[in-house]
């Protein structure tokens, strides 16, 4: 009443609404709300006039949104209007960050599954910066943006995909293997949105363009793209490209005796402006974990277990991770006993913590090999068809993620504050969010 | 048959249904066409923006999204074509100004024509990575007007014309620049640069040229740092009022090229008006400009300094080389320090404390300072002098100033150990005739040396100061321990530690009967308490104070030396005697006798006997006899002795040999030092670092070096290399 300027009142798809101007400027400027009630465009016709062709339900959802900053959609809205709407309004970003809220492995829920009609298992699954995924499959890489809508799928020639990756929201590269007597292969860069091919990366030795396989893939904040490049004539070695211009920038030859070329995983550590490099079993007898110092061309610390006795249960790393912030690398065996290496010693041994003999009596016919996540002092490894969280200087226990079908977790990935779970059977993979926070 | 074709129409038609109609496109396109012609002729009142949003919006969503954007980047084209063209029909003033005004027309339709396009600049152009509308609508104004043929060099000109008008001293409508500029900045930096900045810069550079030719043949020198400060300023005024902020190191480094750095050195050197000028007339004002001004441009500060520094040495080598300005040390010194204290004042208010200039200053000091080998005697002169008798009535803070100048001196000295020879000779004499004026002040100059030179420096003349102390004591202890001396003369022993104070040969002299037995009492006395010990009677060094009683009773204290005295006693029993007599009778050697005579007999009013035959100069016939008539208007009366304060020509040479001789063993304890750690070194190292070593008390001569190893050689300290001659090795 006192305020009676404020007070606006207008009619959507044949429902008047009635509200104040400074619930509409919670839109932004850069919304239909912002732009309407813009000085430029004195309200023509007068708002009790105005009209608004669209749907009325949805309307309401997205005011109380801009009211209160949380989105509650009635069970008789599906999500694609809903979507729809609030692209035409402008206000798809603020259903995005109110859907759900920071991430936090311990108050994790299970809000999507996504199955796919993909045939065999999946490669892997990398979570996007604003909320999409993608996931490859054989030669194919699926794209999922955060509403879960499935874009183009983008292929280097089909062949087989080893590695994915983002670069930023609207940016995926793409690692695969070398198409025998064509060299072709290689890696490439995609556009999320429309699943076109940017342009392809090379390998030059000697400066003659070679043809290579691509496979695991890392990026630095100084936008260097990495990959562990195995070439035709023993070129094997980690490949540095610039993700501006997608030139060459450097390679790290492979040293005899020692494993670059075939690195199953590749971990960029920004504090100590080095490179992990981790080649593991099976894929070779034995493990090799090493960091590289790209500006000196210097391997700065190096693990391996060759000639280490082989323990009784025959605990194999099978996936490791950099820690930095604790100076160590976590490593996992196939029954999901984690292990650390101390970085600042060289050639120190792993210390296992034996915790997990218990689930050995109930081995699935599958299994899968473990992988391992680290989330803002949060450790997260997959084993079979659960995600455990581990929390505190001591790596305690304190979440399971787990669900009734699909088969063992193949790949999981965390990013845009979700994680994703890849299942290695029906071809599905899961969804798990933080809640919005509470209300009081 | 039949059926089955039926069939086959029925799934033709129902393929058509999703066709939308074919006209759609075209006719939303023109609502919207219509609706940015009603923008930009500012009839948008109206429209409404539901409406035309809706429509853009459907155009998106039913795939026509190219269709939109070209029609947008073509009608606005048309627009911006037709608005070139009345922007060019302005004529004169008026351009600019309609210039601006439909630039802000085209900011508010651009503004209003993003709105409306809102969800195609979010999705279509988004996932197409074409420019987005705002961008967009810019590059379209500078494409078809900014850069349109006839209005892009007008506009230039104008710009360019307003500036010029400005500098000439007229007033412009500087918002109206500073929007037309801002326009320039909005199309972005390198619209700015390339279509403004730069041709700016250059008429700049031209108009700068000129002026400063212009100047620099009518004005001297403060006048035309003035005019170029003035300009300085005025050009950064400019940038704050109505350009780009970065352009603000790009014009003043126009104008300092221009005005200062290509007119550098003939500022300097002008005649009547130019640095020295400013110098010699204290125009501190004029030299901070210029300064400030030098500052700003490469190689600025270095001309300065180059030329106060050669003008700072030639004033100074005229000033220690001149024989008439060296006749007074005091006046020497006061004059050096002066100096110093202008430059210093000049350096502090003009020269902002620059220590590149503090360090010119110290170097042509130390230049020139070192041209006159008697610098080290005068400074010490000066401070004997000011010990004695200047620093009587001066606060303790003046005190330290005057000594904290004296020692900025010093430090510019070369020979330190010249220096430290002549101290301790003025510091003796300061010492044994009590005519130190200020103890502290005599402590703190010590303290001085010592922080600038080190303990060794200053260990003598410490020890000098000690021995004072001590002597003290023992005249309290020799008196306590003699009471029935109270009666009769007394006797003041100062017992001098040999190689603390400066060495003269003892000379002999025949003491009255009175003093030599005090004499030897307090040799047993000493000798008695200090086992081990020499004494030996400086007699030339001592004085006394007499009582005498002339012809008409008129009583007086004499303050004599200690010849003196032995002279005067002889007359207590004769009248008359002759030079022999007297000769035989004290046995002082005859030159130390004739100056005593001398000093006695024909000083005038001071003069206690008399001689005959009346002269001058003292002869071996003279006789003398007690000056009965003797009148003072002072009880006591001080008889001085006829010496030199400054040194003469002989004694400069013996001060000088000592010092030589003094420097040997330092020299040769310095090429053992440095053998000792490097133990093979060739020749012209060891000269070098020997040099550098020895910096802090003097300047070490190469010749003077060489010797010094040759006889280390013969004494086997070192030995030379059996290849290599230039080879030394140290023998352990």
């Amino acid at each position: 009443m006192g305020n009676s300027k404020d007070r606006i009142k207008f009619n959507v798809g044949g429902r008047i609404f009635e509200t104040t101007s400074t619930t509409l400027a919670n839109a932004g400027r850069d919304s239909f709300f912002g732009a309407l009630f813009d000085d430029e465009w004195n309200l023509s016709p007068s708002p009790e006039n105005l009209f608004i062709d669209r749907n009325p339900d949805c309307f309401a959802v997205l005011l109380d949104l801009l009211r209160t900053g949380d989105l509650n959609v009635p069970t008789n809205i599906p999500e694609r209007l809903l979507h729809r709407e609030a692209s035409f309004y402008g206000l798809l970003n603020h259903v995005r960050t109110a859907k759900w809220g920071p991430f936090d492995g311990n108050r994790l829920r299970l809000s999507d599954s996504v199955k796919g009609i993909a045939p065999g298992d999946g490669t892997a699954i990398r979570a996007g910066p604003d909320g999409g995924c993608c996931v490859a499959h054989g030669s194919v890489v699926h794209v999922f943006d955060w509403m879960l809508d499935e874009h183009y799928p983008i292929n280097l020639d089909y062949q087989r995909v080893n590695d994915v990756g983002w670069i930023d929201s609207d940016n995926i590269v793409l690692s695969a293997c070398e198409k025998l007597g064509r060299g072709d292969g290689g890696m490439g860069l995609f556009s999320s949105s429309s699943g076109d091919l940017r342009y392809k990366f090379q390998v030059s030795h000697e400066n003659q363009v070679k043809s290579y396989t691509a496979g695991a893939l890392s990026f630095s904040p100084d936008y260097k793209i990495f990959s562990s490049c195995k070439g035709r004539s023993n070129e094997y070695g980690i490949g540095v490209w610039d993700q501006i211009t997608g030139k060459q920038t450097d390679f790290f030859y492979e040293s005899p005796g020692w494993s670059l070329g075939d690195a199953d995983k590749l971990q960029w550590l920004n504090g100590k402006n080095c490179l992990l490099v981790a080649t593991l079993f099976p894929r070779k007898d034995n493990c090799y974990i090493s960091l590289l110092d790209f500006r000196d061309k210097n391997m700065v610390w190096s693990w391996s277990d060759i000639g280490s006795p082989m323990a009784i249960d025959e605990k194999r790393v099978r996936d490791a991770i950099a820690m930095e912030d604790s100076n160590s690398i976590c490593v996992v065996n196939e029954f999901e006993d984690l292990g650390f290496i101390d970085l600042r010693m060289y050639g120190g041994s792993v210390r296992w913590s034996s915790r997990s003999r218990l689930m050995k009596s109930k081995m699935p016919d599958e299994p899968c090999y473990p992988k391992l996540a680290l989330h803002e002092g949060q450790l997260f490894s997959s084993m079979n068809d659960s995600i455990s969280v581990f929390c505190g200087p001591d790596w305690v226990l304190t979440s399971r993620l787990r669900r009734s079908y699909g088969g063992s977790i193949c790949d999981f990935s965390i990013g845009g504050d979700r994680l994703f779970a890849l299942h290695s059977e029906e071809n599905v993979f899961d969804v798990w969010e933080t809640p919005p926070p509470p209300i009081i | 048959m039949s059926n089955q074709k039926k069939r086959n129409f029925q799934i033709e038609a129902f393929k058509h249904r999703v066709v939308v109609d074919p006209k759609y496109a075209d006719k939303t396109w023109q609502i919207l066409e219509r609706a940015i012609h009603q923008i930009y002729n500012q009839d948008a009142s109206g429209l409404s923006f539901e409406e035309l949003y809706r429509n853009a919006y459907n155009m998106v969503l039913h795939k026509f999204g190219e269709k939109l954007y070209t029609g947008f980047i073509a009608t606005m084209t048309a627009h911006l074509k037709e608005k070139s063209k009345l922007i060019e029909a302005a004529q004169g003033g008026s351009f600019l100004e309609e210039l601006n005004k439909k630039w802000n027309e085209h900011n508010k339709a651009l503004e209003m024509i993003r709105d409306i396009l809102m969800y195609m600049d979010r999705t279509y152009i988004e996932s197409t990575k074409k420019p987005h509308v705002h961008p967009m609508g810019l590059s379209l104004w500078r494409d078809n007007v900014v850069h349109f043929p006839k209005i892009h060099a007008r506009l230039l000109n104008t710009l360019l014309d307003l500036v010029q008008k400005e500098r000439t001293g007229e007033v412009i409508d500087r918002g109206l620049m500073r929007n037309v500029i801002k326009m320039f900045m909005d199309l972005g930096e390198s619209v700015y640069q390339d279509d403004f900045e730069k041709p700016f810069l250059e008429a700049s550079s031209e108009f700068y040229k000129v002026e400063s030719q212009e100047f620099i043949e009518s004005c001297d020198c403060g006048d035309y740092l003035k005019k170029a400060e003035k300009r300085l300023t005025e050009e950064i005024d400019r940038v704050a009022h109505y350009l780009d902020a970065k352009s603000e190191d790009k014009i003043t480094s126009v104008v300092e090229k221009e005005m200062i750095a290509n007119h550098m050195q003939r500022l300097v050197h002008m005649e009547n008006s130019g640095l020295v000028n400013m110098l010699l007339n204290d125009k501190y004002d004029d030299l901070g400009r210029m300064y400030s001004l030098f500052r700003r441009v490469t190689n600025g500060l270095v001309t300065v300094r180059d030329v106060m520094t050669l003008h700072l040495r030639e004033m100074g080598k005229q000033l220690v080389t001149d024989p008439e300005k060296s006749k007074d040390p005091v006046e020497f010194v006061q004059r050096l320090l002066d100096e110093r204290d202008k430059y210093d004042k000049i350096i502090s208010t003009a020269f902002g404390n620059d220590k590149t200039f503090q360090n010119a200053l110290n170097s042509s000091f130390e230049y020139f300072i070192n041209l006159n080998a008697r610098s080290p005697e005068f400074i010490s002169l000066f401070v004997d002098d000011k010990l004695r008798k200047g620093l009587k009535g001066i606060a303790e803070v003046d005190v330290e100033v005057v000594l904290d100048k004296v020692m900025m001196l010093f430090r510019y000295l070369q020979e330190k150990d010249v220096f430290e020879k002549y101290y301790k000779q003025h510091l003796a004499k300061r010492l044994l005739s009590g005519k130190t004026v200020s103890d502290d002040a005599e402590r703190s100059l010590i303290v001085k040396l010592k922080t600038e030179c080190g303990y060794q420096f200053t260990s003598k003349l410490e020890g000098m100061f000690t021995d004072m102390k001590t002597s003290e004591d023992t005249m309290r202890g020799f008196y306590g321990s003699h009471p029935e001396l109270s009666e009769g003369p007394t006797l003041i022993v100062q017992v001098l530690t040999t190689g603390s104070w400066p060495t003269q040969p003892a000379v002999p002299c025949n003491l009255p009967a009175e003093v030599s037995v005090l004499c030897e009492k307090f040799r047993s006395f000493y000798l008695g308490t200090h086992t081990g010990r020499r004494l030996s009677w400086q007699t030339n060094m001592g004085t006394a104070d007499i009582k005498a009683v002339f012809g008409k009773g008129q009583k007086h204290e004499l303050n004599v030396s200690t010849f003196q005295m032995c002279v005067l006693m002889l007359f207590n029993n004769a009248d008359r005697l002759s030079y022999k007599e007297i000769e035989q009778a004290t046995e002082i050697p005859a030159s130390d006798l004739k100056r005593c005579l001398q000093s006695l007999a024909c000083v005038k009013g001071k003069n206690v006997i008399k001689k005959e035959p009346m002269s001058k100069d003292i002869g071996e016939e003279d006789s003398f006899f007690v000056n009965d008539k003797f009148t003072s208007k002072f009880y006591k009366v001080k008889i001085g002795t006829v010496v030199a304060q400054k040194e003469t020509e002989p004694e400069k040479q013996e001060t000088r040999q000592r010092v030589e001789e003094d420097r040997k063993p330092q020299i040769e304890a310095a090429i053992v030092r440095i053998m000792k750690s490097r133990k093979i070194l060739d020749h012209n190292n060891i000269i070098a670092e020997v040099t550098k070593q020895l910096q802090p008390r003097f300047l070490a001569n190469p010749t003077e070096i060489k010797k010094r190893i040759e006889s280390l050689i013969e004494r086997d300290f070192l030995e030379r290399d059996n290849t290599d001659r230039k080879l030394y090795r140290y023998l352990a």
